[in-house]
């Protein structure tokens, strides 16, 4: 099955193509403010330079976050018009299960992190493996990543981007535990978000188009953004 | 042509349908209004993720509604400038990936231009050049419509827009949110002379607007009448405010007229719906000789078939946007 996958939760436009085994295609480009400026002709250059078309897609894969909630709303949202407008299945992934898929042959045990934009917040997951499968163990964690490290107690891989400060902050912490924290530093890929949606879609677990939102970890309670943000009156 | 229009630019999320700029076969708003309510505004992150999640919903209805897919749609017009940006965001995300899977042409507009042409959508006989005054929540212009899709801006707001006025009069009066409609309904029963309050740069020669001295002065004697012990007239508040913010209106939308020297006058936007203020602009026009034009209720507040509209015409002057489409929070009428 070919699938298309972007990824738009961090400071690039990730747009892969895999036909569920492997990569056709993997690019990256930057993107700062200008997600959504780029992410169209980004997928259409990644599509031709591959010499297929939206129409050879056989269902669409987009990370879900967390990360920027701009780039999260633009990437979903794309994903979605897409494959509604293309009438194609498509299936929402973590972000950090996109993260962690590119660590899948170096370590049983990985945590995939992802900065949320505050200095020392962060977002992670713990994956284990179980051949090319991906399986979340526990929750999601949102906090500082100095309330991370507690929660490390054996042997594990981090991946993830700026990936060797998070490292060093952990072993700082965990110091007297003296286990073994590596460090993978990785962007989630296009390519990883397309095997993944693959193998969701193959198993006919497609999500529903319209209903498919992004994951913010963290919620847009009234008392943080009435705070965040100056209330403004309409009509 | 069949135009699917798509606005996301405040806190309606909306889509519609519309043959040729003039038929409207759907137009479908999912209204924030239990945000709002609860907020007491607009708050920009959580409108759009509101957007975010109604987007695709809103689009399918629109088209069930009309009984079309997206095989007949054969442009997709969407609102680009001006707003909120991440609302914005939503709905030229969702353009832009419905014009490129169907390929289809896109067009992004200024939601201004989508109001104007509220208006003529809902009045095919509308003549251009005409003067039309645009006032809503979150904005307030007088602007020289020369030809269709060509403006001049005569006058903005230098504060707070009318309707943001009403907001936060009704808020201050304790009758909820939105507070245009809350004031217009009390005022029918409250004495619209009551209070004599000020009309602020009625007397100006500029056709700019300001209503932030107006809403401290109702405020203050608000408080002055809660000092004195004196039981408090809301309605005539209510009434003696709405007056004072509809005699400015009409004062400044005439004074553009006499400058034009045009006979046509188009007013639109979530006030236009004020039966207050159409009842004076209905009266004062017509001892003048001047002909005034309201768009259909259900086409004053934020909607997606004035979008599609206003995409149309630009269409038919041969304008495309290309799917490098992205927005402009500030992006001034232009054009
Ligand atoms: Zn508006």
């Amino acid at each position: 099955m070919i699938v298309l996958g972007i990824d738009t939760s961090g400071y690039i436009n990730a747009v892969g193509i895999c036909d569920g085994e492997r990569a056709l295609a993997d690019a990256s480009f930057p993107a700062r403010a200008d997600s959504l400026e780029q992410i169209v002709d980004n997928i259409d250059s990644t599509l031709k330079t591959a010499g297929l078309t939206l129409k050879d897609m056989e269902g669409i894969g987009v990370g879900l976050g967390p990360g920027s909630w701009t780039g999260i709303k633009v990437g979903v949202t794309v994903g979605k018009m897409l494959a509604f407008s293309a009438n194609k299945p498509v299936a929402g992934i973590p972000t950090l299960a996109a993260l962690a898929y590119s660590a899948r042959d170096k370590s049983p045990l990985v945590y995939a992190i992802i900065s949320a934009g505050i200095r020392d917040t962060v977002y992670a997951a713990r994956y284990r493996f179980n051949g090319n499968e991906v399986i979340q163990e526990g929750d999601y964690f949102t906090g500082g990543i100095k309330d991370l490290a507690p929660l490390i107690k054996e042997p594990v891989l981090l991946v993830g981007t700026g990936i060797d400060s998070y490292r060093q902050a952990i072993v700082g912490e965990n110091g007297s535990l003296k286990i073994k924290i590596r460090a993978l530093e990785a962007i989630p890929s296009g390519a990883a978000i397309a095997c993944l949606a693959a193998r969701r879609l193959e198993q006919r677990k497609s999500d529903n188009a319209l209903s498919l939102t992004p994951l913010y970890l963290k919620e847009s309670t009234a008392k943080a953004f009435v705070n965040k943000y100056a209330t403004k009156g309409k009509k | 042509m069949l135009i699917l229009g798509i606005e996301t630019s405040c806190d309606e999320t909306s889509a519609a349908l519309v043959a040729d700029g003039k038929t409207i076969l759907s137009s479908t708003i999912a209204t924030q209004l239990d945000l709002l309510k609860k907020y007491g505004g607009v708050v920009p992150e959580v409108a759009a993720r509101r957007h975010a999640e109604l987007i695709g919903y809103v689009i399918k209805e629109a088209l069930d509604t009309a009984g079309k897919t997206l095989d007949d749609v054969e442009a997709v017009a969407v609102t680009s400038r001006q707003g909120l940006i991440g609302c914005l965001m939503v709905g030229v995300a969702a353009a832009k990936s419905i014009s490129y899977a169907r390929q289809v042409p896109l067009i992004g507009l200024h939601h201004i231009e989508g109001h104007i042409f509220a208006n003529i959508l809902s009045n095919p006989d509308l003549p251009v050049p005409h003067i039309c005054l645009t006032v809503s929540g979150g904005h307030n212009m007088l602007v020289h419509v020369q030809n269709k899709c060509r403006y001049e801006l005569l006058g903005t707001t230098l504060d707070d827009a009318a309707g943001e006025a009403f907001d936060k009069i009704a808020k201050f009066l304790g009758l909820g949110f939105p507070g245009g409609p809350a004031i217009d309904k009390l005022s029918q029963q409250g004495n619209r002379k009551a209070f004599n309050f000020p009309r602020p740069m009625i007397k100006n020669k500029a056709l700019d607007f300001s209503f932030s001295g107006l809403k401290t002065a109702v405020i203050n004697m608000f408080k002055a009448q809660i000092a004195g012990g004196e039981p408090l007239p809301l309605a005539d508040i209510a009434a003696s405010f709405q007056e004072a913010i509809v005699d400015t209106l009409v004062a400044k939308t005439l004074r553009a007229v006499e400058e034009k020297d045009l006979k046509i006058v188009s007013v639109t936007g979530g006030v236009s719906a004020n039966s207050r203020l159409r009842q004076v602009f209905t009266e004062v026009c017509k001892k003048r000789g001047i002909k005034v034009f309201f768009p259909k209720l259900s086409l004053c507040t934020d909607n997606a078939a004035m979008i599609a509209a206003a995409g149309y015409a630009r269409m038919m002057l041969g304008e495309r946007s290309d799917l490098r489409l992205n927005v402009f929070p500030n992006a001034p009428l232009g054009g």
